[in-house]
């Protein structure tokens, strides 16, 4: 075991800024040209390193790129430059519920839905019990998850992403699902994959559940990595950064 | 060799994605799975009224089965026309579908146009295994054919796969693939021998000899298609009740592993920008 969970090295990722995108074959032709379009660097040049155990925060404003990311350390997007190295099975809980099926019951799509996550149906059936005990909707668990209301539905699919049980856990700002008594036992949920050494990473715009959580955090800001380390002189950093109001 | 290996280990993810599809697709309908019959059940009403009883095309029997209906020859062809049509048609559409699932999480992508071929597939067993009740009825005795009829199976989904994987993608990029690939299969199908005999062509084309003062006829133009090879197969076995031409079975062979590699070829390169595109 090493002592560093996932490495980013020099990281960076552009997107392309359409000023016209010839999505049909005819404009395509007619114009010579699929698009035209000018780079934007979402990330530039990241390096940093989480280190095993730690529960590490990304913090930065809105369109500072944490979410994209995110989704690279989820290997949804890839970057245009550098690596990404992780140390042990990945999960990421970008959204809750993928892949769900409204005709179909509880049951199968705790199924499906583990499946997409890379869970084996012999882990499922392990776990099921468990899922179904931590989503709390033990009675509907046969009925179509159409019937579910949003927040069984929500808290069915956060039940099968958090058992998982992935090295790394990447989250997305999925906490502020369900009620208070939910939240409780997401946030117990937590500090028991902390306890058991794994590492987590998440992305929030609430400096509370940051504080509260976190160990380590990195500031992004436009793209570039601003501040890395311990938690504290990062949020301070970071909140220093902005006028506060009065 | 890792691309495969991961594809390997989603089987259990494909195996699910293509029982929700399967339980999901005639959920809250009366008549539930038997839908997926009334449609080739329809075409072949229509096409044996208007192909056998206006225009009198006239198949040769079946040899050595002897069987001469024609809307059992129809169907022969046709199931499995439809079902390469249909697998296109939803594959193609699956990666745009998936959109929802592909920007959220990660996994293979590639699961999701197999397991439409597969979900199309499962449909199609069930169709074919009601021909093959209909073959006895008239008096085929197909069932030492059919293990050889599995196999064909395998592979026309294998090349509807690999055609299906590229048309995905394309859809992607241009949302023209759609339009355009409804009206390519509806030419398909009639250069295709599905509702008339490939004998009625070679005639045909004997009568017009060389095309341009070439040696090439219409009939070696003809051949090209990888379908037509398909069908053929299909027919003698379970029509004629007879091995098929090698040279019919080579040609399917080399169609499917063609289709399959450039298809994954293609897919695995472009595999990782869809996220970003969709």
């Amino acid at each position: 075991m090493t002592d560093i969970a996932v490495h980013v090295d020099d990281v960076s990722k552009k997107f392309r800024l359409y000023h016209e995108r010839n999505q049909s074959l005819k404009s395509a032709i007619m114009r010579r040209k699929i698009s035209v379009h000018e780079d934007f660097w979402a990330l530039r040049d990241i390096t940093f390193d989480v280190p095993t155990g730690s529960t590490f925060g990304l913090i930065g404003s809105n369109g500072s790129g944490k979410s994209t990311l995110l989704k690279c350390l989820a290997k949804i997007l890839y970057p245009e430059t550098g690596t990404i190295t992780a140390n042990g099975k990945v999960a990421a809980l970008l959204e809750v519920g993928s892949g769900f099926h409204p005709e179909l019951s509880g049951r199968e799509n705790v199924f499906l839905n583990g499946s997409i996550l890379g869970m084996s149906r012999k882990e499922i059936q392990r776990k099921f019990d468990e899922i179904v005990d931590f989503s709390g909707v033990e009675q509907f668990i046969d009925q179509p998850v159409k019937n579910y209301s949003s927040g069984m539905y929500v808290r069915l699919g956060f039940a099968v992403a958090i058992n998982v049980d992935p090295d790394i856990l990447v989250v997305d700002e999925v906490l502020a699902v369900g009620d208070a008594e939910f939240q409780q036992k997401c946030f117990q949920k937590f500090e028991d994959f902390k306890a058991a050494g794994k590492t987590v990473i998440l992305v929030s715009h609430s400096m509370g559940s940051v504080k509260t959580m976190c160990d380590h955090a990195a500031w992004i800001n436009k793209g570039h990595l601003e501040l890395v380390g311990e938690i504290d002189p990062v949020i301070a950093a970071y909140e220093n950064s902005y006028p506060h109001q009065p | 060799m890792q691309y495969l290996r991961d594809l390997a280990s989603a089987r259990e993810l494909l195996a699910n994605l293509t029982l929700r599809d399967i339980r999901g697709q005639y959920k809250r309908t009366i008549f539930g799975r038997l839908w997926s019959l009334a449609s080739p059940l329809a075409s072949m009403l229509v096409y044996t009224f208007v192909f056998a009883f206006i225009f009198r095309v006239k198949p040769d029997p079946g040899d050595p089965s002897g069987v001469n209906v024609f809307a059992i020859w129809l169907l022969c062809g046709l199931l499995p026309w439809t079902f390469f049509s249909t697998a296109l048609s939803t594959s193609m559409g699956s990666i745009v579908g998936g959109a929802g699932l592909i920007t959220k999480v990660y996994f293979p992508r590639m699961v999701l146009p197999i397991s439409s071929v597969l979900t199309v597939g499962y449909n199609w067993l069930f169709e074919m295994a009601v021909l093959t009740i209909a073959l006895f009825v008239v008096g085929a005795f197909v069932l030492p054919w059919l293990p050889l009829v599995l196999l064909m199976m395998v592979l026309l989904a294998v090349f509807a796969t690999g055609v299906g994987l590229i048309l995905a993608v394309a859809n992607v990029y241009f949302r023209d693939t759609q339009y355009l690939l409804g009206i390519v299969l509806q030419i398909w199908m009639y250069l295709t021998p599905i509702v008339y005999p490939s004998t009625l062509v070679s005639d045909a084309s004997k009568s017009v000899g060389g095309l341009f003062g070439t040696p090439i006829t219409v009939w070696d133009i003809y051949e090209l298609n990888p379908m037509l090879h398909f069908v053929n197969v299909f027919r003698n076995l379970m029509y004629d009740n007879r091995f098929a031409d090698p040279a019919d079975v080579l040609a399917c062979v080399a169609w499917a592993v063609v289709a399959l590699v450039v298809g994954m070829w293609v897919f695995a390169r472009k595999e990782k920008r869809l996220a970003e595109i969709l």
